[in-house]
C-alpha cells in the first residue's frame, strides 16, 4: 500500500488528522521536499510529532530511480509525503500511476495547498482563477527575463477577467526561495501598475496579504519564505472589499465600476 | 638617426596610404624555402644584413623552429620597398608549410590580400602546394609564383637553357592547372604567367631572383644566369638582379592594395547588412570610421603579454580605446598598437590605420578568429581550418605546484592556437590536447617546457575517434525523468556534401537564415527539411520537423543544449558524434515551465538522440590519412610494403623522373612511428608526406575491441547498452 499524504501548508501541525493516523501507522515514510517545504518544521520535528522515521529522497531518487519506494509498498504500508498536497503543483501523478503498473494499491490523504490559501487568504473567489503559472529564477530556464509561456498564460487569464496564481521557484538544494518583493519586480517590468497580491508564509500563526501595484510590491520586503504572488483579473465586489480590508489595497486600484 | 628607426618612420608615414600598402602572405610546401625568401626581403628592405640573409631565417623566432629548420607559427614583419618611383609599405606575414601547422595558414590567408606562393624547381607543385593555394582562393586572396631553388636545376641536375625552361613551364602549368580548378565556379580568372609578370624564378639561397619584367630592365637572360652560375660568380648575379627586389617588385605591381581588395573581400567574410555604414567604412577602408580588426594570430610576449595580431579593415585602432570582442560580453580596452619589425614590435601612439596589419596588446578576451571593434556588429565569418584535430596526448605537470600554471598555459595555448582542443577528463584529472599530427603536439609540448619552465610528463600519443549513424534510425522516444515530457526524434546519416559545406564554413547557426536554407539546398539538402533546421552542432544538424506544440520554442535550448551533450558524447565510447542529421518529429511538455526546466528536458533529449544512434547503427570512425612516398624503384616494395603493413591501401603507383611514387592511404593509428619504420625500411632513401583526409568506418572485427580500450581509457564500464547487438 503507498499513501500519498499532503503534509499541508506551514509546519508539522498542518496535516489532516486522518493523514496523521495513516502517517503514524505506515511501516515506513518517504518524502520529498525539492518541489516545496516545510517552512515552519524540520524534518527532525516531523518525525518526532509523527513518530516515524522520514526517508528523505532527492528529485533522481524519486523520478528516476523510484524502486526502493516501490518496492518497499509491495510489500508493507508505505507513505509519501510531500509540503502542501501530493497532487496539486507537484504534481505525483506519475509515481502513482508506476505504483498502479505494479500492482500496488494506492491512496491519497489531501493536503492544505497552495490553491487554498490563495484563496482563503486574499478573498479571490476559487471560481474565477484562470490557469496557474511558475516564476522560475531565469538561471532556471535558461532565459534570461519571465518565460514567454508564463507571459501568455497571464495574459489569456486577463482577457478573461480571471486571477492568475503565479508560484514562486524554489531551489531547496541551493536553498532559494523566492521571494514575492523580487517576483513583483520581475512581472513589473511588463505590468508595473497592475494590481497584485503578496501572501508570505501562508498557514503560519502570522500570515502576510499585501495587495497593491506590482512596482510598489516590489519595493517591499515580506519576511520568510515560502511566499505566492496572485495577479487579480477582473473584481467582484466583494473580492474588492477583501482586498481592502485584508490586504491593505489602495482604494483607487480596486474600484469596482 | 639609426637605420631601424627610419624604417620605422617611413612605415608609419606610408600607413595613411591604402593605395602604397600590400598585405601579402608567403606560403608554400615545407622545405621550398619560404622562410629563406623572407630572409632576402628583409635584407633588401635593409633590415637584417645582407651577408646574413639566406641562413640567419630572422623569421623563425622560436628556438624550436630555428633548430628544427622549419617554420611553425605565422610570423609577421613590415618593410618599405620602391617600386615605380613611390615607395610602398609591404606587410609580410611568413606561414609554416608542415601539414601539422596549417591551421595558421588560412588565419594568416585572412589577413592578406595576395599569397605569394614558393615552389621548388626540383620537386615542382606538392600536396601542401594544393593546400596552401585553396586557402588562399578560398579567403579570396590573389595569388604570384615564386620558383625557387633554380640554381639545382643549373648545378645538381646540369640542365641547359632549354630543358630548365620545359621544366619551369611544367612547374608553372601544374599551379595554373590547380588554380584553374579551384576557381571553376568564380568569374575571375587568377592563373599566373611569366609574360604576365605574375611569376618570378630564383634563389633564395644565392638571392638571386628573374622575372619577364626585371629580365626586360637588365637584360639577363636564362643563358646568362646558367653562365654565372656554373663559374660561381652568383654574388655578382645577386648584385645585378637581386631576388628582393624582383619579388617585391611583382608584389607591389600585382597584388591588390586594401583600396582594391577590401570591397570584394569584405562580402566574402563577413555577412552583416551590404547596406549598413559599417560595410561601407569597411569597402573603403575608412581610417576614420568605426574602428573593425580581424584578430587572426594571438602571440605570448614575455614583457607585454598577450599579443593579438589582425587586420584592421575600418578605423584607426590606438591604445586606450575600448572595443567589443565577438562572443563575450563587456569590453577590452587596447593597451598599445604597433607593427612588426623582424621579431620585434615597434609601439606606435599615433595607431594603426584601416588596410594594414596591427599587433596589439590589452585584447585579453581575444582569440584567434576575433572580431574587434568600436561598434557592436555582426562578427567576421569563423576562419575554418578543414582539418580537424587527429591525436591526443595527455599532459601532467611533473610538480603539483606547477599545475595552475601548466592549466594557464594549456588555456593560452588554445587561444593561440584554435586547431588545438585541450580537455580535461574529469574523472582523472588529466589535461589532454588535441592537434594535427605528432609534431604539432611536440612542439606544443617542448614549449611549454622550454618557455614556461614547466617540466611535464606526456602520454603516448592517441587518435582522436569519431562515432557516426551507418542508416537511418526509427523514430525513438526520450522520456524526462519526471515522465511529463517526451520527444521523439529520429536520426540518420548526413550527405557528404552537406558535412563538406558545413566544414567549409558555408552553412553556420549565426548567417541569415534564408542564404542558410539556399546553402542547404545547394548541398542536397531537400526543400521541406531545409526550411524547419533548427541548429548546427559540429557536422550535425538538428531539423525541427513539429508543428505548433506550444511552449516547445523556449524548452527547445533546453532540447539543443541536451542533444549536444549527447553528441559530444557519442552512446559507443562518448567520443564526438559526426555527420549525423536529427529530426525532432514531436514533443509533449508539461504545461508549467518548472516541470519541463533544464533537469527534466536536457535527459530527455540526451536519452533520444542516443537511442536514435544506436538505432541507426552507429559505428566507430577513425582517422586517415593520404600517404605519397617517393622512394628509388629498388626499394618500392618496402617502401608499399609499410603502407599494406598498416591497415593502408595503396591506390597508385607511377614514375616520376628517376623515382617511384607510391600514393595511398593507412589509418593515423598505424601510422605513429611511420617516419623511422619507413627510414630503416628503405635506408632512408624514401621522402614523404603526409595529410589528414578525415574519418573512415573502423572495420567490423575492431570495433568491440577499439571501443572497450577507449572505454578502459575513459574509466567507463564496458558493457555497452544490449541494444548495441550490430557489430
Amino acid at each position: 500500500m503507498l499513501d500519498f499524504i499532503g503534509l499541508g501548508l506551514y509546519d508539522e501541525r498542518s496535516i489532516t488528522v486522518e493523514g496523521h493516523e495513516a502517517l503514524s501507522e505506515c511501516d515506513r515514510a518517504f518524502a520529498e521536499f525539492y518541489t516545496s517545504k516545510l517552512a515552519g518544521a524540520t524534518v527532525e520535528e516531523l518525525e518526532e510529532y509523527h513518530d516515524v522515521d522520514i526517508e528523505v529522497r532527492d528529485r533522481a531518487g524519486v523520478e528516476q530511480e523510484p524502486e526502493p519506494i516501490l518496492d518497499a509498498a509491495e510489500g508493507g504500508e508505505v507513505a509519501f509525503l510531500t509540503a502542501g498536497d501530493t497532487m496539486i503543483s507537484t504534481t505525483h501523478v506519475d509515481l502513482r500511476l508506476r505504483a498502479h503498473e505494479r500492482g500496488i494499491d494506492t491512496r491519497v490523504f489531501h493536503g492544505v495547498t497552495a490553491q487554498s490559501a490563495a484563496s482563503g487568504l486574499t478573498g479571490l473567489q476559487n471560481y474565477r482563477f484562470g490557469k496557474s503559472v511558475t516564476l522560475p529564477f531565469p538561471y532556471a530556464h535558461g532565459g534570461e527575463d519571465v518565460p514567454k509561456s508564463l507571459v501568455e498564460g497571464l495574459e489569456d487569464n486577463r482577457e478573461r477577467g480571471l486571477h492568475t496564481l503565479v508560484y514562486l521557484d524554489i531551489k531547496t538544494e541551493r536553498e532559494e526561495y523566492m521571494s514575492a518583493d523580487v517576483a513583483a519586480g520581475m512581472l513589473a517590468e511588463g505590468w508595473a501598475d497592475e494590481l497584485a497580491v503578496a501572501v508570505a508564509r501562508a498557514g503560519s500563526p502570522e500570515p502576510i496579504v499585501a495587495a497593491d501595484r506590482l512596482s510598489t510590491l516590489a519595493e517591499r520586503e515580506f519576511g520568510d519564505p515560502l511566499h505566492l504572488l496572485v495577479v487579480p483579473g477582473d473584481l467582484h465586489h466583494l473580492e474588492a472589499e477583501a482586498l481592502k480590508a485584508f490586504g491593505g489595497a489602495p482604494a483607487e486600484l480596486v474600484a469596482v465600476e | 638617426m639609426g637605420r631601424r628607426k627610419k624604417i620605422v618612420q617611413e612605415c608609419e608615414r606610408l600607413m595613411d596610404k591604402p593605395e602604397n600598402i600590400r598585405n601579402i602572405a608567403i606560403a608554400a610546401h615545407v622545405d621550398h624555402g619560404k622562410t629563406t625568401l623572407s630572409d632576402n626581403l628583409l635584407a633588401g628592405a635593409g633590415m637584417i644584413s645582407d651577408e646574413t640573409a639566406g641562413q640567419q631565417l630572422a623569421m623563425d623566432t622560436e628556438e624550436d623552429e630555428q633548430e628544427r629548420g622549419i617554420t611553425i607559427d605565422a610570423a609577421n614583419v613590415s618593410m618599405t620597398h620602391e617600386w615605380n618611383d613611390k615607395n610602398h609599405l609591404i606587410n609580410l606575414i611568413d606561414t609554416p608549410g608542415h601539414v601539422d601547422f596549417g591551421g595558421d595558414v588560412t588565419r594568416a590567408m585572412r589577413a592578406v590580400d595576395g599569397a605569394l606562393v614558393v615552389v621548388d624547381a626540383v620537386e615542382g607543385a606538392m600536396p601542401q602546394t594544393e593546400t596552401v593555394l585553396r586557402q588562399a582562393l578560398r579567403e579570396g586572396v590573389k595569388p604570384a609564383l615564386f620558383i625557387n631553388k633554380v640554381d639545382r636545376l643549373i648545378n645538381e641536375l646540369q640542365e641547359g637553357p632549354e630543358e630548365m625552361q620545359r621544366r619551369l613551364l611544367d612547374v608553372i602549368d601544374d599551379v595554373n592547372e590547380l588554380i584553374r580548378g579551384m576557381l571553376e565556379e568564380e568569374d575571375y580568372d587568377w592563373s599566373v604567367s611569366v609574360e604576365d609578370g605574375t611569376v618570378a624564378f630564383g634563389s633564395a639561397l644565392y638571392k638571386w631572383g628573374v622575372s619577364m619584367p626585371s629580365m626586360e630592365e637588365t637584360g639577363i637572360s636564362f643563358g646568362d644566369i646558367i653562365e654565372m652560375e656554373r663559374n660561381d660568380e652568383r654574388q655578382e648575379l645577386h648584385e645585378r638582379t637581386p631576388l628582393s627586389d624582383v619579388v617585391l617588385d611583382m608584389v607591389a605591381e600585382h597584388f591588390p592594395n586594401p583600396l582594391q581588395a577590401q570591397p570584394s573581400r569584405v562580402p566574402r567574410i563577413w555577412r552583416g547588412d551590404a547596406e549598413s555604414d559599417l560595410a561601407h567604412q569597411m569597402r573603403d577602408v575608412e581610417d576614420e570610421g568605426d574602428v573593425v580588426f580581424m584578430v587572426t594570430d594571438i602571440g605570448m610576449d614575455p614583457h607585454a603579454g598577450e599579443i593579438a595580431t589582425g587586420r584592421v579593415f575600418s578605423g584607426t585602432i590606438k591604445k586606450g580605446q575600448e572595443l567589443f570582442v565577438s562572443g563575450t560580453a563587456g569590453k577590452n580596452r587596447v593597451q598599445s598598437v604597433g607593427i612588426f619589425m623582424g621579431g620585434e614590435r615597434e609601439e606606435l601612439d599615433r595607431g594603426v590605420p584601416a588596410g594594414n596589419i596591427a599587433a596589439v596588446t590589452g585584447l585579453r578576451d581575444a582569440i584567434a578568429g576575433s572580431t574587434v571593434s568600436s561598434v557592436e556588429m555582426t562578427p567576421f565569418e569563423s576562419i575554418e581550418h578543414i582539418s580537424e584535430p587527429v591525436i591526443t596526448k595527455s599532459v601532467e605537470a611533473k610538480s603539483m605546484d606547477d599545475l595552475p600554471k601548466l592549466i594557464q598555459t594549456l588555456q593560452q595555448v588554445a587561444k593561440e592556437d584554435p586547431t588545438i582542443r585541450v580537455e580535461i577528463n574529469e574523472d582523472t584529472g588529466e589535461h589532454l590536447i588535441s592537434g594535427q599530427g605528432e609534431l604539432h603536439l611536440e612542439v606544443i609540448t617542448t614549449r611549454i617546457e622550454k618557455n614556461q619552465g614547466i617540466p611535464v610528463k606526456t602520454g603516448e600519443p592517441i587518435v582522436v575517434y569519431r562515432e557516426a549513424p551507418q542508416g537511418a534510425s526509427r523514430e525513438v522516444e526520450g522520456v524526462s525523468p519526471n515522465r511529463h515530457n517526451k520527444f521523439y526524434i529520429s536520426v540518420e546519416p548526413l550527405s557528404q556534401d552537406i558535412v563538406d559545406a558545413i566544414q567549409l564554413g558555408e552553412i553556420s547557426n549565426d548567417m541569415p537564415e534564408l542564404e542558410r536554407r539556399e546553402a542547404l539546398q545547394e548541398a542536397g539538402m531537400d526543400k521541406d527539411t531545409s526550411q524547419n533546421f533548427e541548429h548546427l552542432f559540429g557536422t550535425n544538424i538538428l531539423i525541427d520537423d513539429t508543428k505548433g506544440i506550444q511552449h516547445l520554442n523556449e524548452t527547445m535550448e533546453l532540447v539543443i543544449e541536451g542533444m549536444e551533450e549527447a553528441l559530444n558524447d557519442g552512446p559507443l565510447a562518448a567520443e564526438p558524434v559526426q555527420g549525423a542529421l536529427l529530426r525532432l518529429h514531436d514533443a509533449r511538455l508539461h504545461e508549467d515551465t518548472i516541470h519541463r526546466g533544464p533537469a527534466q528536458v536536457i535527459p530527455a533529449a540526451r536519452e533520444a538522440v542516443h537511442r536514435a544512434l544506436i538505432d541507426s547503427e552507429v559505428r566507430l570512425m577513425e582517422p586517415i590519412q593520404d600517404v605519397r612516398i617517393d622512394v628509388p624503384s629498388e626499394y618500392m616494395g618496402s617502401a608499399s610494403g609499410e603502407i599494406q603493413g598498416r591497415r593502408g591501401r595503396v591506390d597508385d603507383m607511377f614514375q616520376e623522373g628517376d623515382l617511384m611514387v607510391i600514393e595511398g592511404i593507412a589509418p593515423v593509428e598505424e601510422m605513429i612511428g611511420f617516419s623511422s619504420d619507413i627510414r630503416s625500411a628503405t635506408e632512408g632513401r624514401a621522402s614523404w608526406n603526409t595529410e589528414n583526409a578525415g574519418f573512415r568506418v573502423l572495420v567490423d572485427n575492431l570495433q568491440r575491441e577499439k571501443i572497450g580500450e577507449i572505454r578502459e581509457r575513459k574509466g567507463m564500464k564496458q558493457e555497452l547498452s544490449p541494444a548495441i547487438d550490430y557489430i
